[in-house]
């Protein structure tokens, strides 16, 4: 009862965003969607789509540098990020409380020569890259919070 | 379909230089060199003379490493200084050179349009950037004329380096023994290394320095470090990978050529490659294990090669698709290499940005760590995991030639394309 009406609500916010151009990023990994303002530097991103598949929603914050693409759950919750563009964003920023997880996990992460790539894997959240020059992308996700049935490769 | 195909032959034809569109002509009157067929080849090793052996080797051993020397002198003067292992890389756009490598070689700093000094921070896919000056340089590649470009001075002590270049997310290069490079020459199929996107909005690549403080900038084309073959009077339209094959197990090292220009000379026609149109981000579409790595139907999905990748880098096969268990990953440290209990045949293909035109490619992939046990440091059949797509890396310029065609200097960004 309590999550219908709470999704009646989200649906309705869902159409509220729809038509009103926001200047802030969206939200964080683990974190309610657009509950945080997050990002008050983010005044060339603007909230550009929403779409809705299966058991979850995709928002999309386009500006120039790059586009950052939040999955979001049927509760709310942001259980993944993908990106790509010139530069990256804000990693630490869209990891919320699950930066110091991957920082540490980062610097135990061996970097070989050559390869231009990375996986960071900690148990609560895993950090993939790949990309070259003007076409770097990415993305992260909590594997606790994915949506039984939903696959990391919708994650993109 | 047939009115598809017809046009795209047309646009083909258009874009190829030589068959009457682009620059170029039919007819080889190169500048300078005279009748010289080796105005515009340079040579190419893999781990070989162009190398420094001592930079392989203090960088912890660095395999599949393609090598040239590049020629940098101060602007307006004959003070020089030739520079090796200098990275040959097909993934990104422009020349950069650590500091120390420029020795007692002065360049003149680029300002920005508040007079401050231009600076830089590239960042790459495995969390490393580059960070410092951008500086006009007087560049020589082989026997081709001297151009004067923007370089990027690799410098991770420059002013203050941004939090989108440090710690505690990226790990600046900050020299050559660790790196195992002096440099990076971008020949990849743009001309700039940001384009026209940083002209008008302040991304966060370009910095203006105003002392210790670096504020985030616009900068004009003119200002952005840039491939310096598009410079050149002529033979600048393109560049050539040729490189031998590698039979599976490996070499030591390996030698080759980079050609400038493609269809301005008599040595550098397509003959019978076939070019594969590249988007906007340079990237086109590869089709491996029932995967389709499109970037029109995935945004992080487009296909690319990128001889500074030292592998094939692609999604292991999962449990659903043909070549599922194939290829497991390495024990332990090299867990993002492939370790399959012996070499195993694969074939995947590569198609133009649009769908066409398609060609099915061969590749083999050993197990890695027997093959790095080995005395040799080339490898034709090394690859790794990555999610997202296939990045065909320097395996994949042994033993074929690698065109890569730029972007049309009149209409930024169309005409690239790869062709072998």
């Amino acid at each position: 009862m309590k999550t219908r009406i709470y999704s009646i609500f989200f649906a309705l916010g869902l159409l509220m965003v729809c038509f009103i151009s926001v200047q802030r990023v969206a939200a964080t990994l683990g974190e309610p969607a657009g509950s945080i303002e997050s990002d008050r530097k983010a005044l060339s991103t603007v909230k550009r789509g929403v779409k809705v598949r299966n058991s979850y929603t995709v928002y999309e914050i386009y500006s120039e540098a790059n586009s950052v693409r939040e999955y979001v759950s049927s509760l709310g919750i942001v259980f993944g990020i993908a990106w790509n563009g010139l530069v990256y964003p804000d990693i630490t920023q869209l990891l919320g409380s699950y930066a110091g997880e991957y920082q540490k996990a980062l610097q135990q992460t061996l970097r070989q020569k050559g390869s231009r790539h990375l996986r960071v894997q900690s148990p609560g959240v895993i950090v993939e890259q790949w990309g070259h020059m003007r076409s770097l992308q990415g993305r992260a996700y909590a594997p606790a919070l994915i949506p039984s049935g939903v696959s990391v490769d919708e994650i993109k | 379909m047939k009115s598809n195909k017809i046009l795209f032959l047309l646009f083909v034809l258009l874009v190829l230089p030589g068959c009457g569109g682009g620059g170029g002509g039919g007819s080889s009157s190169s500048s300078g060199g005279g009748s010289s067929q080796t105005t515009n080849v340079l040579p190419l090793t893999v781990n070989g003379s162009t190398c420094d052996s001592s930079l392989i080797a203090s960088s912890g051993g660095y395999i599949n490493d393609p090598c040239v020397s590049v020629t940098v002198c101060t602007p307006g003067s004959s003070t020089c200084v030739t520079i090796n292992s200098i990275l040959l890389d097909t993934g990104s756009y422009g020349l950069r050179i650590f500091k120390q490598a420029l020795g007692s070689v002065s360049l003149t700093q680029v300002t920005s349009s508040s007079g401050s000094p231009l600076a830089e921070c590239v960042q790459y896919a495995d969390n490393t950037s580059d960070w410092g000056p951008v500086q006009i340089a007087r560049v020589s590649l082989g026997n081709e004329p001297a151009v004067q470009v923007p370089i990027q001075v690799i410098d991770a002590t420059f002013a203050t380096i941004p939090s989108s270049c440090g710690p505690p997310i990226y790990t600046p290069d900050t020299k050559p023994s660790d790196e195992g490079f002096n440099g990076i020459l971008g020949v990849g199929p743009f001309i700039y290394d940001c384009g026209a996107i940083c002209v008008t909005s302040s991304v966060g690549q370009y910095y203006s320095c105003s002392g210790s403080t670096c504020t985030s900038t616009v900068v004009s084309l003119a200002s952005q470090v840039q491939n310096p073959v598009a410079s050149f009077p002529t033979d600048n339209n393109g560049v050539i990978v040729q490189l031998p094959g590698v039979a599976a197990g490996g070499t030591t090292s390996l030698t080759g050529s980079i050609l400038f220009g493609i269809g301005t000379q008599s040595n550098n026609s397509l003959s019978g490659a076939t070019a594969y149109p590249l988007d906007q981000n340079g990237n086109f579409i590869t089709i491996f294990n029932g995967v389709s790595f499109n970037e029109a139907s995935n945004p992080n999905s487009g296909s690319f090669t990128d001889s500074g990748s030292n592998g094939l880098f692609f999604p292991s096969p999962s449990m659903s698709t043909p070549d599922a268990g194939e290829l497991p990953d390495c024990a332990g440290v090299y867990s993002f290499w492939f370790c399959p209990p012996s070499t195993t045949n694969f074939s995947a293909t590569i198609a133009g940005a649009s769908g066409s035109p398609t060609k099915s490619v061969s590749f083999q992939i050993g197990n890695f760590i027997s093959l790095i046990n080995s005395p040799n440091y080339v490898f034709s059949d090394i690859g790794g995991n990555v999610s997202g797509t296939f990045d065909w890396g320097l395996p994949f310029y042994l033993g074929r030639n690698v065109y890569i065609g730029f972007e049309k200097e009149s209409s930024l960004g169309t005409g690239q394309y790869i062709a072998y």
